[in-house]
């Protein structure tokens, strides 16, 4: 019996059959590139030929992650479908691997080109490796020589650090979104790591592709640990190589880059030790000296007190018995000067009184007494109150008294001669 | 699997050790600190022979799909070339 389908049915059916029959990732179907344009930035239409067929393909910008240009060889990868709308036969591409020297050549080249202009292998961006790292995140197929060329060389060079491997497809359509993917992990868990290594080993540009892609490059250069990028051999060069901080020719050269020699290390310690021993020993020698002329220096300092104090003594002791002697003449002259003030004053005071004395004396002879001790007489009045010193006092028989030395007589007055005798 | 040998910061303590010796080739050190200094060099230097001369390194693998999931999208609704 036929089997009836509507249009939108039969187109579902057919679908659904070619999804069954063609597996997504199973099958790439290579030819070359025709027709190719972009529409608003998100649509990506070309056909891809051979020489005697010719298929129509769809996809998004987001999935092309290759520069493609008519003419390129390439491989797509995605499914085969019938669109409803317009009953077309294409296939969605969801990858794609450019094929070919050429055409990798010419994508490198452009896509080089592109990512220079933005800055992406800007030197000033690079950072620094560690010196000592003690963790690793190691970004390779865990099944390829680079692998072991790695871990060989680090176990050769150093020891103690711990080295995680993110094992992904370093070629074929799985390397880019597992590549892209490990950087991920890694960014998510960069405080565990202090370097991370992408390497693998030498190949066909083919075999390169994916460290030519943007999308890789792009996950090195958003990478937050540092990446050292060793792929290939020496002549190869990738744009995951560019972008990386530090670019290694080989897988084994990855890891000298990375891991510190051993022997060398040991020696910057003996070198290290040599050094501070050497600046210890000769620093121990200086003060040594030091201390030898500073000790010469306080006995002859001392020398010198002791000799300036012993003189100093000397000194005082001739000064003393100097001051000693000026005392005593001091004194001397202290006592000279008390006897010749002494003899001085007695000598005025003998003066004064054989002054005195002979004042006495005047004062004596020239007294009453004295006076009519030599024979004179007084006359005071009658009462014998008042020495009569003139005529005048006494009239004629006035009474007066005559005052002798052994007595006094009561004489009456007679006449008044006026004149002395 | 190797016996783990005492965790010490390579890094850290070979740091301290250039800085020791840096500080030793000073104009003028004081020896009193600069006794401490050599004891405290001694100690790191021996410390970093003896790390490089037994460990080795740990190798680990992630078991972790980095791949983001493969299967494609359903694009009914794109747009035809006109």
């Amino acid at each position: 019996m036929n089997t009836v389908f509507s249009v939108s049915q039969f187109i579902e059916f057919l679908n659904d059959s070619l999804a069954a029959l063609v597996p997504y990732g199973d099958v790439a179907v290579e030819g070359e590139v025709a027709n190719f344009k972009i529409s608003q930035q998100k649509w990506v239409w070309f056909d891809i030929k051979d020489e005697t067929g010719i298929l129509n393909c769809f996809m998004t910008t987001w999935d092309l992650k290759v520069p493609l240009e008519d003419g390129m060889k390439i491989r797509a990868y995605g499914y085969p479908k019938i669109y409803q709308k317009s009953g077309k036969f294409s296939i969605t591409v969801k990858a794609i691997e450019l094929v070919g020297e050429g055409a990798l050549k010419k994508a490198f080249l452009m896509l080089k080109a592109k990512l220079d202009a933005e800055g992406l292998f800007a030197v000033a961006r690079k950072r620094a490796l560690p010196r000592f790292p003690e963790r690793v995140a190691l970004i390779t197929s865990n099944s390829a020589a680079a692998y072991t060329d790695f871990l060989r060389i680090a176990r050769e060079r150093w020891g103690g650090v711990e080295i995680d491997v993110l094992s992904v497809a370093v070629q074929g359509i799985q390397a880019i979104p597992e590549v892209v993917g490990a950087f991920r992990y890694i960014n998510a868990h960069a405080r565990e790591y202090d370097v991370c290594v992408l390497t693998r080993g030498g190949g066909s540009m083919e075999d390169l592709q994916a460290f030519n892609s943007e999308e890789v490059a792009r996950a090195v250069y958003g990478s937050a640990v540092p990446v050292v990028c060793g792929v290939g051999h020496e002549r190869d060069e990738t744009l995951a190589d560019y972008v990386a901080d530090t670019r290694a020719a080989t897988p084994s050269h990855a890891a000298e880059i990375v891991f510190p020699e051993r022997l060398e290390v040991l020696q910057s310690i003996a070198h290290y030790c040599a050094r501070v021993n050497r600046v210890v020993e000769s620093n121990v020698q200086t003060r040594q000296h030091a201390i030898h002329s500073a000790v010469s220096r306080l006995d002859s300092f001392f020398a010198r007190r002791v000799e300036f104090f012993s003189h100093c003594s000397e000194r005082v002791g001739s000064a003393g018995s100097r001051i000693a002697e000026r005392v005593r003449a001091a004194q001397q002259n202290v006592a000279h000067a008390h006897a010749r003030v002494s003899s001085t004053f007695e000598h005025i005071f003998e003066k004064i009184f054989e002054r005195v004395a002979y004042n006495e004396r005047i004062l004596k002879t020239l007294s009453p007494e004295a006076v009519i001790q030599r024979g004179y007489s007084i006359i005071y009045t009658a009462d014998g109150t008042k020495p009569v010193t003139s005529i005048s006092q006494v009239d004629t028989g006035d009474r007066i008294r005559v005052k002798l030395k052994d007595g006094s007589l009561l004489a009456e007055a007679l006449k008044n001669l006026n004149s002395l005798f | 699997m190797a016996k783990e040998t005492k965790k010490i910061h390579f890094a850290h303590e070979f740091k301290e050790l250039e800085a020791i010796t840096e500080w030793f080739e000073k104009e003028d050190i004081d020896l009193e600190e600069g006794l401490k200094k050599f004891e405290r060099g001694l100690e790191l230097a021996s410390s970093l022979k003896e790390y490089l001369g037994k460990v080795e390194n740990k190798v680990k693998e992630i078991k972790a799909k980095f791949a983001a999931d493969a299967v494609p999208e359903d694009d009914t609704d794109a747009p035809f070339e006109s």
